[in-house]
């Protein structure tokens, strides 16, 4: 009875919160999913006409543009999220030994985080430059190449360009899990580790990882999340070009919407892109169950 | 003794509820005004939102029972705020936007024809006073007039003078000579190609596509308003579409990143001296003077182009910027009001002197102001640009699919393939023809 009594006193007490999420997240979702079941072109009369599952097959059946996207943003969050992690953990590590000025680092590898994405974008639009880019211009200077990169104008290497970018952008949260994350692996195990006669890689591999890997999963997931919906940097920087190299599923959505005024089509690749983020979701979530299964 | 008059419940409320009302009333109602709110998309440099302010003072000291709030509207943003408030039925009861925004609204019914305006104007005579017709026929759909001009947003090709007199060569005045002179100033050991022009994925790209396109006998639409991109005009198209493309891939007489290139970083490179010949907007006059300002004597605005469809067709992309009222805004004469007054030759001079170059006025009569005769680029690119003037939809009139045609960068995209080297000048036309097919289909 007491127990009941206490249960429904916490969900009285999240109550506010459940309304409050409800709200926000949920009603949004349902309205989308009306709204990509309508018309709404908004060049056209009678916006609200029923179409039933018209967006969504045009967009799987159809439309090319959907799936080079598709495929393009998943490389672009694989890339980001791959790069993001492997510059973040070796930092991590790097800070997490005793070295002088340890806390100046530590607040030096944040700063890319506290920028904001327009201000990034534009910064290295401008580190990018073919004729009066910093890059080009140390690299001209340094005798290791003849002519200017054409970092974001050729499309074979606009993505990795981009890529870049995310990465100094996304490294820093991923920086501040993962040393959180190393600190609280206990001493006396490499302690022990190296009495034993492990290697530094040994090490490694098998006591730092192991303590480490669902910090890793979860930092991850939640980087391939904001990834796969970011939109600022890859439009500021190249508008989804050269020759739709770069047109990811976000600059996509936002080109049908806003230039295009199809916001049905538009809100139906949005919710292809969440049940996108649902599967990567999943699919991260289930990779982790198995892992600590055989743990 | 009396007892001290007591307030009732009721009357408390009530008093509470009257002071509630006073204290959320619009002050403007409670005198009696209209309050009308202006969005610009436009004017909202810190020079611009300075000279605008001041006209908008001048307006509201002539029209005391009108109050105007001007609200920027960041240029990236344009269509999130737009169709957010068509959603919200929250829509300002005036704005100055994109050419094709009037358009666009109106065909989901939100826009208030301006029908009685032009009729004025045709009374008065300040319709035979604009540069060029379709400055207003472009705002012509369905038998209405859904906006009116305000200003002119000019493209130009911009000339070293230093550079072309050095070779001994004249300013050109068709392909052929506009050709052979960038590949004689072309000079990549002193560090300046023969051409600069934007070609990356973005809606400037196709500007000056356009004007080429033109000047080749091709065009977007017919008269009737029909798309003729791909079809009957497609050889045309092609042919200024090579011509255009191939100072990038065949002659490479450009900077190797144009393919990543918006307007400023053209811009940037010409200012910078490292071009003989640099496509711009108005607003490069604007960045020479400031930025450079020794460059100024040493530049030169060029002609605008004749083609191979010859001196009936010597056009160049320019864009007839709309003002529009909300057809829901409970002070929409009001806002009438304020456009007639707004729109008058003269009127707009303080944003012109903000920002030389940028914003070019609709009004013959307007460009011949001291200011202008007094700044020779200003002149130049009056007298060799602005009558040549015209719009996206020439030779037909406005379609709200031309919005969406240029939003989503439709033939900016071939532009910038072909630079690239995805595709060929005939397969991109074909391929943009058939984006722009299933808009008008759609």
């Amino acid at each position: 009875m007491y127990r009941r009594r206490r249960a429904r006193f916490a969900y009285f007490l999240i109550l506010p919160s459940l309304i409050v999420i409800t709200l926000l997240d949920l009603y949004p979702v349902i309205e989308g999913v009306f709204v990509s079941l309508q018309n709404q072109n908004m060049m056209r009369p009678n916006p609200e006409a029923y179409v039933g599952l018209r967006h969504y097959t045009r967009a799987l059946f159809e439309d090319i543009v959907f799936w080079s996207s598709v495929g393009k943003t998943l490389i672009w969050t694989a890339g980001s999220v791959i790069g993001g992690y492997i510059v973040a953990l070796c930092l991590a590590l790097l800070l997490d030994r005793e070295l002088q000025g340890r806390n100046f680092f530590r607040a030096l590898f944040l700063l890319p985080w506290v920028i904001p994405d327009v201000c990034t974008a534009l910064l290295w639009k401008w580190l990018y430059g073919d004729e009066f880019g910093v890059i080009n211009f140390l690299l001209l200077q340094a005798g290791l190449i003849e002519t200017p990169v054409q970092w974001l104008a050729n499309p074979d290497m606009a993505m990795g360009s981009v890529i870049v970018v995310q990465i100094w952008k996304l490294y820093p949260v991923m920086f501040v899990v993962l040393l959180a994350a190393l600190q609280n692996v206990p001493r006396e195990l490499h302690e022990a580790a190296t009495i034993d006669g492990a290697t530094t890689r040994q090490a490694f591999w098998y006591i730092t990882l192991p303590f480490i890997r669902s910090t890793s999963v979860i930092i991850t997931l939640l980087a391939s999340i904001w990834t796969f919906q970011s939109f600022d940097v890859v439009y500021l920087l190249t508008g989804g070009g050269p020759s739709g190299a770069t047109r990811i599923l976000p600059t996509l959505i936002y080109e049908k919407a806003f230039w295009g005024l199809e916001m049905g089509y538009a809100t139906a690749l949005g919710l292809l892109m969440l049940v996108c983020l649902l599967a990567i979701s999943v699919a991260y979530l289930f990779v982790y169950r198995t892992q600590r299964g055989e743990a | 003794m009396e007892k001290p008059a007591a307030i009732s419940r009721r009357q408390a409320l009530a008093m509470g509820a009257g002071g509630f009302f006073a204290l959320t009333a619009d002050e403007a109602s409670a005198q009696g005004q209209t309050r009308l709110t202006f969005w610009t998309v436009r004017l909202n440099t810190p020079e611009l939102s300075a000279a605008l302010r001041g006209i908008l003072q001048q307006f509201e000291r002539e029209h005391p029972n009108i109050r105007i709030t001007h609200e920027p509207v960041s240029g990236n943003l344009v269509y999130p705020k737009f169709l957010t408030a068509i959603r919200g039925q929250t829509m300002p009861d005036i704005a100055e936007a994109y050419s094709y925004h009037p358009l666009q609204f109106a065909a989901v019914n939100q826009m208030e024809p301006m029908d009685d305006i032009i009729a004025e104007w045709q009374a008065n005579g300040q319709l035979a006073n604009i540069f060029n017709e379709f400055a207003y026929r472009k705002f012509y759909w369905r038998d209405h007039y859904w906006g009116v001009p305000y200003n002119l947003d000019i493209r130009a090709i911009y000339y070293r003078k230093d550079l072309l007199e050095a070779k001994n060569i004249a300013p050109p005045t068709n392909w052929e000579q506009f050709q052979a002179a960038v590949l004689a100033c072309h000079d990549p050991r002193a560090g300046v190609s023969g051409l600069v022009f934007p070609a990356g994925n973005f809606h400037i790209a196709q500007h000056f596509y356009m004007s080429f396109m033109f000047q080749a006998g091709g065009s977007i639409l017919d008269r009737e308003g029909n798309l003729i991109f791909g079809t009957s005009a497609r050889e045309a198209n092609v042919r200024a579409l090579t011509y255009l493309t191939d100072f990038a891939t065949k002659h490479r007489v450009t900077p190797a990143g144009i393919a990543s290139y918006n307007t400023d970083e053209a811009h940037t490179v010409f200012l910078q001296g490292r071009a003989a010949f640099g496509m711009g907007t108005g607003g490069l006059i604007n960045r020479i003077m400031r930025e450079n300002p020794s460059l100024f004597d040493k530049v030169g605005i060029l002609e605008v182009l004749e083609g191979p469809a010859g001196r009936e067709r010597k056009l160049t992309a320019g864009f007839y910027n709309p003002m529009f009222v909300w057809v829901h805004s409970p002070g929409k004469e009001a806002a009438k009001t304020f456009i007639r007054w707004f729109i008058r030759s003269g009127r707009l001079e303080p944003l012109y002197q903000a920002s030389p170059g940028q914003l070019w006025p609709i009004f013959r009569a307007d460009v011949g102001s001291e200011r202008v005769r007094s700044n020779r680029l200003l002149n130049e690119a009056l007298t060799k640009v602005v009558p040549y003037a015209t719009d996206f939809a020439y030779p037909g009139y406005g379609r709200p699919e031309m919005g969406v045609i240029d939003g989503e960068k439709m033939f900016a995209a071939p532009v910038n393939e072909v630079v690239v080297g995805t595709k060929t000048p005939e397969r991109a036309v074909a391929d943009a023809h058939a984006e722009m097919l299933r808009v008008f289909n759609s």
